[in-house]
C-alpha cells in the first residue's frame, strides 16, 4: 500500500473515533524545547538560526509540537495529527525523517476511559492497514515509583533512582553503586561550620546565583542529617532487578505481582491502581505485561504501551501527566496519546 | 613544493614563548622577522619549513583542513572540537607546558554543593520548583555536555561564553560555570569553588600533526623525538 493511502486510511479511522485534526507548527523555538528537554536532547534536534538570529528547530517530536499547538489555543483537546518529525537518531544508519500519525487527549480527566480510548483507537487504526496478527505490550511507569517509595533507603537514593529511571544506561550504573553501598557522593562531606555560622547571620533572602541563602542553608542542614552509611544496598538492588524482570501475560498480572511482593516481603498494597491496565482485557487481544520498557522517553508518567505486527514495533504511546505543565500550562493538565510509526508499517 | 612543511604556533603569551623554546631546544632555531607584528617565521637551515603564528584554536582548525602540517596547541581545544576534525589530527607528543584543568565551579557560598552528585540534585530541584534549568556558562560546550551527562546531570542548559566566564553567576547570566584554570586563582578571586569531583579534563600543550601529512613529516619528527 502506498504511503498516502495508508495514512488516509489511518486518519479516517482516527476521525471516526472522534479525534479532530491538529496541525502543529513545523518550526519551533529551540530555546523552548531545550528548556524542557535539556542539552542532551539538543544534539538530536535539527537546528538553525533564522534571519533575526533566533535559534529554531524542526519539530523533533509530534507529541511535543501538538502540546505547544494546544497550549496556544490552536487545537481541540482530543486531536489527531499526521506529519513528519525530524530528529537525528545518533547513528549514521538511522532515519532523520519519521512519518508519524498519532492521537492525543489533552486535559484527560477520566484516566480509565481515556487510556482505553487511545489504545483501542490505535489498535483499530493499525488493523485497518495490517491484517496480520497484532500483539500489545503494556507497562506502567508509575509502578516503579511506587516500588521505590515503599523501600527502606535514604531519601537521596530514592530520588536518584526515580529521576534516572528513564535513562537505562546511567540507571544501571546507579544500581551497581548502590549494590556496593558506594554512594556516588564518595567524597566525605566537609562541614564548613565556620562558613555555615557566618551565613546564618546573613539576610536569608539574599540571592546567590539564583538561590537564596535560605535555600542553601536548608539543603545544607538536610544533607548533614541524611545518613551516609547504608548497608541494605545489595538487597534493594535485588528487589529492583527482580521487579524489572516481571514479564507475563495480562491474565497473570495479579498473580505475578503478588508473587513478587511475597517473595520480597513487601507491603501488599504497594501497586494499587492497576485498573487502566486490567481494563485492557476488554480488548480481546494478546497482551503482554512488562515492567521494563517505555523507559527511554522522559515524559511518560503512567501507562505505556507498544504495538507489534510480527516482531516489528509499529506504534507506541502512553500517559504523560506532567508534560503540558512543563511546557508552560498554568495548571496540571493530564494527557495520554500514541503514535503510529509509518516507516515500520510499509 | 610538496615537501614544504607548514607549522602553526600560538601567536601570544606564554604558550608562544614556551613553543619557541621547545623548537630551539630541539636545535630548530626559529628566525622571526624583524617586523614585530609579522605572522611568519622560518627555521635556520630548513628552507622547506614555514612557521605561521596563529590563535591556538585556529591551529586545530587549520590542522584539520590541511593548511598546517604540524602545530602546537592545547589538548582542551582539540577535545572540544568536532569529531570529524579530531579524526584528522594526531597527538604526537604531550608537552611539559601549558598545563591547565577544565573544571566545574560553583559560587563559594553554595556550601551545600560540594560534588557533582549535589549538582545533579539541585539541578532537579530548580527544575521542579521553578520550571527552569540550571544554567552552565562555558567556553567548552562539547566537553561540558559529555561530562555532565555522563555524571547524571541532565537538567541544565548551556550558556556560551567568550570570556570572563567567572563573572556569569554573579551578574545573573548563569548559575555555575565550567572553565579552564591553571592555578585556580582567578576562580578563587571571583568567589568560585571547584567541585571536589569536578575535573573534566587535565589539559596540556601538545604537538599535533595532520594525519594527511604523515609521510612528509617523518624526517622532521625523528629529529624532534630524538631530543625528547
Amino acid at each position: 500500500m502506498k504511503l498516502k493511502n495508508l495514512s488516509e486510511k489511518i486518519t479516517k479511522s482516527f476521525k471516526s473515533s472522534g479525534f479532530t485534526l491538529s496541525e502543529p507548527a513545523v518550526l519551533l523555538d529551540s530555546e523552548y524545547i531545550i528548556q524542557r528537554s535539556g542539552e542532551n536532547f539538543k544534539r538530536l534536534m535539527i537546528t538553525f538560526k533564522d534571519d533575526d538570529g533566533t535559534d529554531m528547530c524542526l519539530r523533533p517530536d509530534l507529541t511535543v509540537a501538538s502540546c505547544i499547538n494546544y497550549l496556544k489555543g490552536k487545537a481541540e483537546s482530543k486531536i489527531y495529527y499526521s506529519g513528519q518529525a525530524y530528529r537525528r537518531s545518533g547513528s549514521s544508519k538511522g532515519k532523520l525523517i519519521n512519518e508519524q500519525l498519532g492521537i492525543e487527549i489533552f486535559g484527560s480527566k477520566n484516566k480509565l476511559q481515556d487510556d482505553f480510548m487511545v489504545i483501542k483507537t490505535i489498535i483499530g487504526a493499525v488493523k485497518k492497514v495490517k491484517s496480520k496478527k497484532i500483539t500489545v505490550k503494556v507497562g506502567d511507569i508509575s509502578l516503579f515509583k511506587k516500588l521505590i517509595k515503599s523501600l527502606e533507603m535514604p531519601e537521596r537514593w530514592k530520588l536518584r533512582l526515580i529521576r534516572h529511571f528513564w535513562r537505562p544506561v546511567y540507571f544501571e550504573e546507579l544500581l551497581k553503586r548502590l549494590e556496593k553501598n558506594s554512594d556516588i557522593d564518595q567524597v566525605a562531606f566537609d562541614i564548613d561550620s565556620k562558613k555555615f555560622d557566618e551565613m546564618k547571620k546573613m539576610n536569608k533572602d539574599k540571592i546567590i546565583a539564583s538561590r537564596t541563602i535560605q535555600e542553601i542553608l536548608t539543603r545544607f542542614n538536610k544533607k548533614i542529617k541524611d545518613p551516609r552509611s547504608f548497608n541494605e544496598g545489595k538487597k534493594i538492588v535485588n528487589i529492583i532487578r527482580s521487579f524489572l524482570k516481571i514479564d507475563c501475560s495480562l491474565s497473570e498480572l495479579d498473580q505475578s505481582l503478588l508473587f513478587f511482593i511475597k517473595k520480597n516481603n513487601l507491603k501488599k498494597n504497594i501497586f494499587e491502581d492497576l485498573k487502566s491496565i486490567k481494563n485492557l482485557k476488554k480488548l480481546n487481544q494478546k497482551i503482554k505485561f512488562n515492567t521494563n520498557f517505555g523507559r527511554e522517553i522522559e515524559y511518560y508518567t503512567g501507562i505505556v504501551f507498544e504495538i507489534y505486527v510480527d516482531s516489528k514495533e509499529v506504534a507506541r504511546g502512553g500517559r504523560y501527566d506532567d508534560l503540558l505543565k512543563s511546557l508552560g500550562a498554568k495548571k496540571n493538565l493530564q494527557a495520554v496519546g500514541a503514535a503510529i510509526n509509518l516507516n515500520n508499517i510499509i | 613544493m610538496n615537501n614544504l612543511i607548514t607549522i602553526g604556533l600560538p601567536s601570544k603569551g606564554r604558550l608562544k614563548e614556551k613553543s619557541l623554546d621547545f623548537f630551539n631546544k630541539n636545535n630548530l632555531t626559529i628566525l622571526s622577522s624583524n617586523k614585530e607584528r609579522n605572522y611568519f617565521a622560518t627555521i635556520k637551515n630548513k628552507p622547506n619549513i614555514k612557521i605561521i603564528y596563529l590563535h591556538a584554536k585556529e591551529i586545530i582548525q587549520r590542522l584539520g583542513d590541511g593548511t598546517l602540517d604540524i602545530g602546537i596547541s592545547g589538548l582542551d581545544l582539540l577535545n572540544e572540537s568536532e569529531k570529524n576534525l579530531q579524526e584528522k589530527i594526531e597527538i604526537k607528543m604531550k608537552l611539559n607546558f601549558g598545563g591547565a584543568n577544565l573544571v566545574v565551579a560553583v559560587p563559594n557560598d553554595w556550601i551545600d554543593v560540594q560534588t557533582i552528585a549535589d549538582l545533579e540534585e539541585i539541578a532537579f530541584d530548580i527544575r521542579l520548583k521553578k520550571n527552569v534549568r540550571l544554567r552552565v556558562a562555558t567556553k567548552y560546550p562539547n566537553l561540558t555536555n559529555n561530562f555532565l551527562i555522563s555524571k547524571g546531570v541532565t537538567q541544565y542548559r548551556l550558556i556560551s561564553s567568550l570570556g570572563a566566564t567567572e563573572t556569569y553567576p554573579f551578574i545573573g547570566s548563569s548559575e555555575i560555570i565550567t572553565d579552564i584554570t591553571s592555578t585556580g586563582k582567578t576562580l578563587e578571586d571571583n568567589n568560585l569553588r571547584i567541585l571536589k569531583d569536578g575535573l573534566i579534563l587535565k589539559s596540556t600543550a601538545c604537538l599535533f600533526t595532520s594525519k594527511a601529512s604523515a609521510s612528509k613529516l617523518k624526517v622532521l619528527l625523528k629529529l624532534i623525538s630524538k631530543k625528547n
